[in-house]
């Protein structure tokens, strides 16, 4: 186990009071549940009695039941407090537990900790604002993380989309290191308008996309050619099994106007159209065929992100 | 509290239900009347098992009819370098020797004192293959504990409120037998609409006998006032994660619908347990380093687990003997509470 973090783990409008979500982060199987009062938990989604998962159990007064044998978990100490048919004179071991995760709740993300230390106090989720109406969604997508993180660098338009726009592949500049994240931002036309991407001479739009270099919240941002935000998105990508990647997001359009949209545009904002779409199915080929570049600095972080990595040298024969 | 260690436990070693591979024994590996002259294949701890007749004769290979006399030279153990299974017909079963066919008597077949020795005239309707899809000895052990219907199996059974509720538990180097005493339990939907119980309430005695070795169970649970369904689970190793079971729930002496219905709640109640199964499979292929709780209710499963892990540990040392306190022929019909 690491020294721990914070990761962004679902959505707390996905769970209703009474109710259980299973996710997985990190590999781990987690079941997030609230009580009656909407207090969220998190629990390892493994029964200590003969281990089936407690995510498909009900919500009691007491915590979360087993659905094999009632066996019932308090969610913040893990601890068992009911087995059912006890008399009244026996007593449940205070051994008798599962493994209970911290919660912290921020802008719409559960967040669960994973790890040895004291939870600390930055949420990955803390800098998402809500803009309008929002978007949201979670999917399970078939890329790992390490790879969707990357690919997330090297060629956005192959795990989203704005509506109307068209990402380029052109990046402007190198990433750049911010705190804990790397920044690229690339060049994005109107779809269907001007002379296609190659011939622009200034990129009506930009895409900036923000990667974790710890963690996992991914921030994708559509701006103006004067750097309005016009659309954030902010997604939750954690480790799955067998190579996965759970995904969950949150995004909206900011208020601002654009002067020189699209038809097509001004059109899908007075209909009220999604402004964006995160994939939940990715196209390998598109994967596969995509150039590594920009997140190399993920692997070796050099003198051209921000940050003060200087470790990677060249062998020299 | 049984505690972190159950007192029945004997090894600090978890318990890891796909580790035992237990030999010299007789698995049911067909019902009879499922095998003609064209092969079936069947599959025991994952060695296959072809089965076909032959002028009416059974015959078990561990190759396809028109492969065994090519097949020799990889011919195994189990059937001593022959190709060919030691195998009996006996209370509507095939039954297959699987261990040294040295040491096959007939006499280590399971008593089933309910149905006829010869399988003559135990009807279809009574037999229902099902699979599930984990480690058999989770399904036995399943079949053992009372504790999940409640949970697991609530719309199906009911509720499972009664005056008392008794479970007592016995065994041998090669059984365990489970026998729960209930009174005055509210009658099963199932018993007083297609059963005809009219009563409000009526007492249970149901004892499962479990065989250690092949994992047949033999059930006879009594209702009063009602009737008996006694049946036959034979939980047959497919591999490490899968088991077939050739049920039969003989209902012969219940009343017409119910004797027709009753066998077919398998399919109810087998979805829900494999569902559970499923997951708990999976989950008993991890790290061995966290051991599972137990409380009071699970002694039965756990001295299962214990003696297992007794005979497997005798079968590592090279052990596969009968030890003189298991008789499988004697007729258990007393154990079972027939005769009470
Ligand atoms: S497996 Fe959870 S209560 Fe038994």
């Amino acid at each position: 186990m690491n020294n721990g973090q914070w990761w962004a783990v679902g959505l707390s409008d996905a769970i209703e009071p009474g109710h259980t979500l299973a996710v997985v982060c990190e590999g781990k199987p987690i079941v997030l549940f609230r009580d009656e009062a909407g207090q969220a938990f998190a629990l390892e989604d493994r029964c200590s009695h003969r281990r089936v998962p407690l995510s498909p159990g009900p919500v009691k007064p007491g915590g979360l039941q087993c659905p094999y044998h009632g066996w019932t978990f308090d969610g913040n100490s893990g601890r068992c407090t009911d087995i059912p048919n006890l008399g009244r004179e026996e007593r449940v071991p205070s051994s008798y537990g599962v493994t209970p995760y911290p919660v912290a709740e921020a802008n719409g993300f559960i967040h669960v900790w994973l790890g040895d230390w004291a939870p600390g106090e930055y949420l990955p989720a803390a800098s998402y604002r809500k803009t309008g109406i929002e978007y949201t969604g979670s999917a399970v997508v078939s890329l790992a993380r390490d790879h969707y993180l990357d690919v997330m660098l090297d060629g956005p338009e192959c795990l989203l989309a704005f509506t109307g726009v068209q990402i380029t592949d052109f990046f402007l500049g190198d990433p750049r290191q911010d705190g804990d994240h790397l920044v690229l931002d690339r060049g994005a036309i109107w779809k269907g308008k001007g002379v296609g991407p190659a011939f622009v001479r200034d990129y009506p739009l930009v895409v900036r996309t923000s990667v974790p270099l710890v963690g996992g919240v991914i921030t994708v941002e559509l701006l103006s050619v004067d750097e309005e935000p016009l659309i954030t998105i902010c997604i939750a990508a954690t480790e799955n099994r067998r190579g996965t990647t759970s995904l969950c997001w949150r995004g909206g359009l900011h208020g601002s106007t654009i002067s020189d949209s699209t038809m097509r545009w001004r059109f899908s904002r007075v209909i009220g159209r999604k402004p964006f779409e995160v994939f939940s199915e990715i196209d390998g080929n598109a994967i596969a065929a995509l150039q590594i570049a920009p997140s190399l600095e993920r692997i070796w972080p050099s003198s051209t992100a921000s940050g003060s990595y200087s470790s990677f040298s060249p062998e020299v024969c | 509290m049984d505690g972190t260690q159950p007192s029945e436990f004997s090894s600090k070693r978890d318990w890891v239900p796909s580790n035992f591979d237990l030999r010299d024994t007789w698995f049911p590996v067909a019902y009879c009347a499922d095998v003609d002259t064209r092969p079936v294949r069947r599959i025991v701890h994952a060695q296959d098992v072809y089965l076909w007749r032959d002028f009416g004769r059974i015959v078990a290979a561990e190759f396809r009819p028109d492969r065994v006399s090519q097949s020799l030279k990889v011919a195994t153990f189990f059937t001593g370098g022959t190709g060919y299974y030691p195998v009996v017909e006996r209370y509507g079963y095939i039954w297959l020797w699987y261990g040294n066919p040295d040491a096959r008597h007939e006499e280590l077949i399971p008593n089933i004192p309910f149905l006829p020795l010869d399988g003559k005239g135990i009807p279809r309707y009574t037999q229902r293959s099902v699979r599930f899809d984990a480690a058999s000895l989770l399904s036995v052990e399943n079949l053992i504990d009372l504790t999940h219907a409640d949970f697991l199996h609530a719309n199906a059974i009911g509720d499972n409120k009664s005056e008392s509720d008794h479970v007592e538990v016995a065994s041998t180097s090669e059984t365990v037998t489970r026998t729960r005493i209930v009174t005055r339990k509210s009658v099963a939907p199932v018993m007083r609409w297609i059963g005809g119980v009219r009563a409000k309430y009526q007492d249970l005695r149901a004892v499962l006998h479990v065989h250690l070795r092949n994992n047949v169970c033999i059930s006879y649970p009594r209702f009063t006032p009602g009737y008996a369904i006694p049946n036959v689970q034979p939980f047959v190793p497919v591999g490490k994660h899968r088991s077939r079971v050739d049920q039969t729930n003989y209902t012969v002496h219940a009343p017409a619908p119910f004797r027709w219905l009753m066998p077919r709640i398998s399919y109810v109640i087998q979805p829900q347990d494999n569902a559970v199964l499923r997951q708990q499979n999976a989950r008993y292929f991890e790290s061995a380093e966290r051991r599972d709780f137990s409380s009071r209710f699970d002694r039965p499963g756990n001295r299962y687990r214990l003696l297992i892990s007794r005979l497997a540990e005798r079968q590592r040392q090279g052990d596969f003997s009968y030890q003189t306190d298991a008789d499988l022929s004697a007729d258990i019909a007393s154990v079972l509470g027939m005769k009470d």
